[in-house]
């Protein structure tokens, strides 16, 4: 049988990768700090394979087919296609791991769930910057789960939390011994392409970070689902952190790091998660009030 | 309202090297593979941020105008001066 061993998240912002070697040293060392710590835990946890829950920025879909969430379950990927990843990534070829991938989607039809399914996924900067950084071996095992986070309509909270409890039902009912880890990447605020474009909402950061330490779900719901909409539109990545948080069981929420990155633009946050002793519970919210 | 053509041309951009390519040189006549609106093609051809970020995904938006080679700082004080017109409007409204 198949057990969590650790869950984390982490910011990706493109300009991480764009600009590490011309940014200022001070503000490079701390991003380096936290993304290493992510990297010490995540090897400390010795996994077989991580599943990465991510946005896809426009890589592997469009608005003529356009998932709300999809799980990659080939036995490879590709990796980044951006020029500037390649710089600093190069790996054409990611690992997957197609029979747990394949696990987790039945796991997900049997539970009412509908995801799209891709043999193979293209892994921009979202998945590959916390990789990277992270000094993730290249040859781990992926499952990635592409989220929309970037174009409205967008999976509500609640229903992110959901995929969170699913995601480790899946793992509690995977046949063979395999430990898993889950990364989510991205937030926390930021704005892209819009008019208050560079804007970090540190109010709504230290909020968010508050409501995951809380853990309470229907109060991280409601926060969220109130919050987001006034505030910048990369903010709506934190999807990923919540299905992290779903899948540690709304507990154990440890921040690693917190500090505005005007640099590169976002709310740059690293958290992982104390893993919850207990078993998978029910996959409807309300049942858990 | 988002304009699909637009986004179409913004993410076959992304995608494919030689199409940048051919933009770069003449972006006319790229404009004209696709069902471009007159006005949206004004709109190119004048590197108009205001009058494109409606039409688009803000990420697609962003790239496009890396494509284009448009500093950063310079797309992003555009956006802002949207901000700054926004509010302008609304104040004027206010007092009338």
């Amino acid at each position: 049988m198949a057990e969590l061993v650790g869950i984390f998240a982490a910011s990706h912002g493109p300009i991480i990768a764009r600009n590490w070697e011309t940014m200022p040293r001070a503000h490079r060392d701390k991003l380096a700090a936290a993304f290493d710590e992510i990297g010490r835990r995540l090897k400390a946890a010795q996994p077989d394979l991580l599943v990465v829950v991510s946005p896809d920025h426009w890589v592997n879909f469009f608005i003529n087919n356009l998932p709300a969430v999809c799980i990659g379950i080939g036995d490879e990927h590709d990796g980044p296609p951006e020029p500037f990843m390649k710089k600093v990534y190069p790996h054409p070829v990611l690992k997957g791991h197609a029979a747990f991938g394949m696990h987790l989607l039945q796991t997900a039809l049997d539970n009412d769930f509908e995801p799209a399914l891709s043999h193979r996924l293209r892994l921009d900067h979202g998945s590959c910057i916390p990789l990277w950084r992270a000094g993730v071996p290249p040859d781990l095992p992926l499952v990635p789960i592409l989220v929309n986070d970037l174009e409205a309509p967008m999976p509500s909270i609640r229903r992110c939390l959901a995929w969170g409890r699913l995601l480790r039902r899946a793992v509690e009912s995977y046949p063979e011994p395999l430990r898993v880890a889950v990364l989510g990447t991205g937030g926390l605020s930021h704005s892209i392409g819009e008019a208050t474009m560079g804007w970090i909402d540190e109010g709504f950061d230290h909020a968010c970070i508050k409501a995951f330490a809380n853990g309470e779900e229907q109060a991280l719901d409601d926060f969220l689902t109130e919050a987001l909409p006034q505030t910048g539109n990369g903010a709506h990545e934190i999807r990923d952190w919540v299905i992290a948080h779903g899948a540690a069981g709304g507990t154990g929420f440890e921040l690693i790091d917190y500090f505005p990155s005007p640099e590169t633009l976002v709310g740059a946050g690293f958290a992982s998660w104390k893993l919850p002793a207990n078993k998978a519970g029910s996959l409807d919210h309300r049942s858990r009030q | 309202m988002t304009d699909y053509w637009l986004s179409k041309l913004f993410f076959d951009l992304q995608h494919d090297p030689q199409l940048a390519a051919d933009y770069r040189t003449d972006m006319p006549a790229v404009i004209d593979r696709y069902q471009i609106k007159p006005d949206v093609r004004r709109a190119l051809l004048d590197d108009d941020v205001a009058a494109l970020s409606p039409l688009v995904n803000a990420y697609l938006l962003r790239f496009y105008f890396q494509i284009r080679g448009m500093p950063e700082a310079e797309f992003i004080a555009r956006l802002h001066a949207m901000k700054s017109s926004a509010a302008q409007t609304a104040e004027t409204a206010r007092h009338g």
